[in-house]
């Protein structure tokens, strides 16, 4: 009977154990689930946090690359590798990267401009400073338009104080001369001289009014214009100065019936503008073209000339207002340094852009491009 | 010993990294020396020539490089190419970058003188078709490309052309008196320059060929030259029977 108890006894209690230990078995077993989900959690929001960081430091404008102690790379993002358009700039850059990440791993911070000549000409700034966590991280800026926005602020007031003192100076001196001068010959001379320096600050002001009539009228009175008659306008209004330095003005085949929804005034003036640059800077017996053609975008109006061309250096700065490639010839040819600014301003007005390609000695060809999705006023 | 072999290729990765970097620092500086040589600038002038300095010692460091792998690791087969191919390349650079300098001491020499469109155009292009041609060998190099190295001759032909336009554009401007002969021989000399950088790039791109391929250009000849030669070295005069006066 004892025996049967203790049988009985031992056969619950190994079924208690049977059930205890599965218990157990399914409480570990979701312990382990929950803790291997919870893990899988956790590094699936890590992975997802890391890679939610590395899309944000993508996107970022600038190059930042994170070095620990020893150099090695630990983070870097799309900028820091596309910082230079050509291998060799690339090369010029990274190294500059290498060398001041070394000296922020040695606990200095320091920045330096890397100027890359190209072209095209871009300033690269490159900073690195220590981090507090060990290591090191640098970035890399373009500057470019930031330093190009600079000169001309700087150079706008030196310029517009050149072209405005020199002719009423010019008219001062003039005037004072006159005051004593008893001789009529020379009377005559110097009158002559006065009005021309009167006509010049004239055309400055009347560019000046211009522009800043372009710049400021939203408004532009678009209608449908003839894209052949614009341009024939254009080639035929500077004929004079044209005449005068032997350069022959023509204008291109035109599509027949190539109509343009525009400010008429305001194109004719930009054309007018930058044929009126093509004669001047024309030589004896140069040749201008004006032409226009289509796209499904909208129209481009072309000038070519084939003449002195513009230096490199101030291709990228002759739409500022002002800005003169060279001052000693500027005097001699008439012009007040606002012309390109108006075509700007034109393009800008029209939601289109202005170009140009030049070469010094072989001539300069700018592009007007005007889209057609202005919608003529009835 | 894998240990050694991998410190040995970073080694030779060494070599070409710095050298990648020496003729990148040239590439940059072609484009430097033509807007001081058109823009007269005196301050620019002195910085390039200053910083060629730069340029000597690590050309030296580089080359001391070379020769302590040779010494030390007796690279062989392709190894060993990359290695003597670096030597001359290095002096290849170096030269160029003293050619760099030769033009903006030109700079100086001119300094003051007004340049026609003409001449001024054709300097920019000259510029850029040296600078072209430094990019296509640094390019071929990185790359190890022999086909882009094959075509740095061709390019080359283009800037050689351009000196003889500009040659002949100084003619013309000198006889209209528009720059007198100082100027005229100076910029005579500034055109070798260019045309002499070129040259450094094409010899570049002749040795990436030798490190991918194994071949010179320089082989034809010699191989004309022994074909011209006998056992002895002696070359082989052929003697043409006259028929006598």
């Amino acid at each position: 009977m004892t025996l049967l108890w203790l049988f009985a006894g031992g056969a619950v209690g190994a079924a208690v154990t049977a059930v205890m230990m599965q218990r157990v078995r399914r409480k570990v077993r979701t312990e382990t689930d929950a803790a291997e989900h919870s893990a899988s959690q956790v590094f699936a929001e890590l992975s997802t946090r890391t890679d939610r960081l590395q899309a944000a430091l993508d996107a970022m404008p600038y190059g930042v690359v994170v070095v620990d102690r020893d150099g090695r790379v630990l983070v870097r993002n799309q900028a820091s590798d596309d910082a230079g358009a050509d291998a060799h700039n690339e090369v010029l850059v990274q190294a500059a990267v290498q060398y001041n990440l070394r000296s922020a791993q040695r606990g200095e911070a320091r920045s330096q401009t890397v100027e890359l000549y190209g072209p095209p000409r871009r300033v690269i700034v490159v900073h690195a400073r220590p981090l507090s966590s060990d290591g090191a991280m640098a970035t890399i800026e373009d500057v470019t338009e930031r330093s190009r926005l600079d000169a001309v602020r700087t150079d706008f007031v030196a310029n517009i104080s050149h072209e405005l003192k020199t002719p009423i100076g010019a008219l001062a001196v003039l005037a004072e001369t006159l005051i004593d001068e008893t001789d009529p010959a020379v009377i005559s001379r110097l009158a002559d001289k006065t009005v021309n320096e009167a006509h010049r600050v004239a055309k400055i002001i009347d560019d000046l009014l211009e522009l800043s009539r372009i710049e400021l009228s939203g408004d532009l009175i678009v209608s449908e214009c003839d894209v052949a008659s614009l341009v024939l306008e254009a080639s035929s209004r500077n004929s004079y100065a044209a005449r005068q330095n032997q350069v022959g003005v023509n204008a291109g085949d035109i599509a027949v019936g190539l109509k343009i929804n525009a400010d008429h005034a305001q194109i004719a003036s930009a054309l007018g503008n930058l044929v009126d640059n093509a004669v001047k800077y024309s030589e004896m017996g140069g040749k201008v073209t004006v032409t226009a053609y289509a796209d499904q975008q909208g129209v481009t109006f072309v000038v070519a000339d084939t003449g002195i061309g513009i230096p490199l250096r101030d291709l990228d700065r002759i739409f500022e207002r002002f800005y003169r490639v060279d001052r000693a010839r500027s005097r001699g040819t008439g012009g007040t340094g606002l012309g390109l600014s108006i075509v700007r301003h034109v393009a800008s007005n029209h939601g289109g852009a202005v170009t140009v390609e030049s070469r010094e000695g072989e001539g300069s060809t700018f592009r007007l491009y005007i889209p057609d999705r202005l919608v003529p006023q009835t | 010993m894998d240990e050694l072999r991998k410190s040995f290729h970073h080694d030779i990765e060494d070599v070409r990294t710095e050298l990648v970097h020496l003729a990148a620092f040239v590439t940059e500086s072609i484009p430097r020396a033509t807007a001081v040589l058109l823009n007269g600038d005196l301050e620019g002038a002195d910085e390039i020539i200053g910083g060629d300095d730069e340029i000597d010692a690590r050309s030296l460091d580089l080359e001391d490089r070379c020769v302590q792998i040779l010494a030390l690791q007796a690279p062989v087969a392709g190894d060993l190419r990359q290695i003597v191919a670096a030597l001359k390349m290095v002096a290849e650079v170096e030269r160029s970058a003293d050619l760099v300098c030769n033009i903006c001491k030109a700079a100086r020499r001119i300094y003051g003188h007004a340049l026609d469109p003409t001449l001024r155009g054709i300097i920019t292009r000259m510029g850029e078709q040296a600078q072209q041609l430094y990019i296509a060998a640094i390019e071929s190099f990185v790359e190890n490309d022999a086909a882009k190295a094959a075509a740095i001759d061709d390019m080359d032909n283009y800037l050689d052309a351009l000196q003889k336009q500009f040659v002949q554009a100084i003619f013309e401007s000198h006889a209209a008196g528009r720059i007198d002969l100082q100027v005229a021989v100076q910029l005579a000399v500034v055109a070798r320059f260019y045309e002499r950088i070129g040259d450094h790039a094409v010899n570049i791109g002749e040795r990436v060929r030798f490190v991918v391929t194994g071949w010179l250009p320089e082989h034809r000849g010699a191989a004309r030259f022994r074909s011209r030669t006998d056992d002895t070295g002696e070359i082989v005069r052929q003697v043409v029977e006259g028929s006598g006066s």
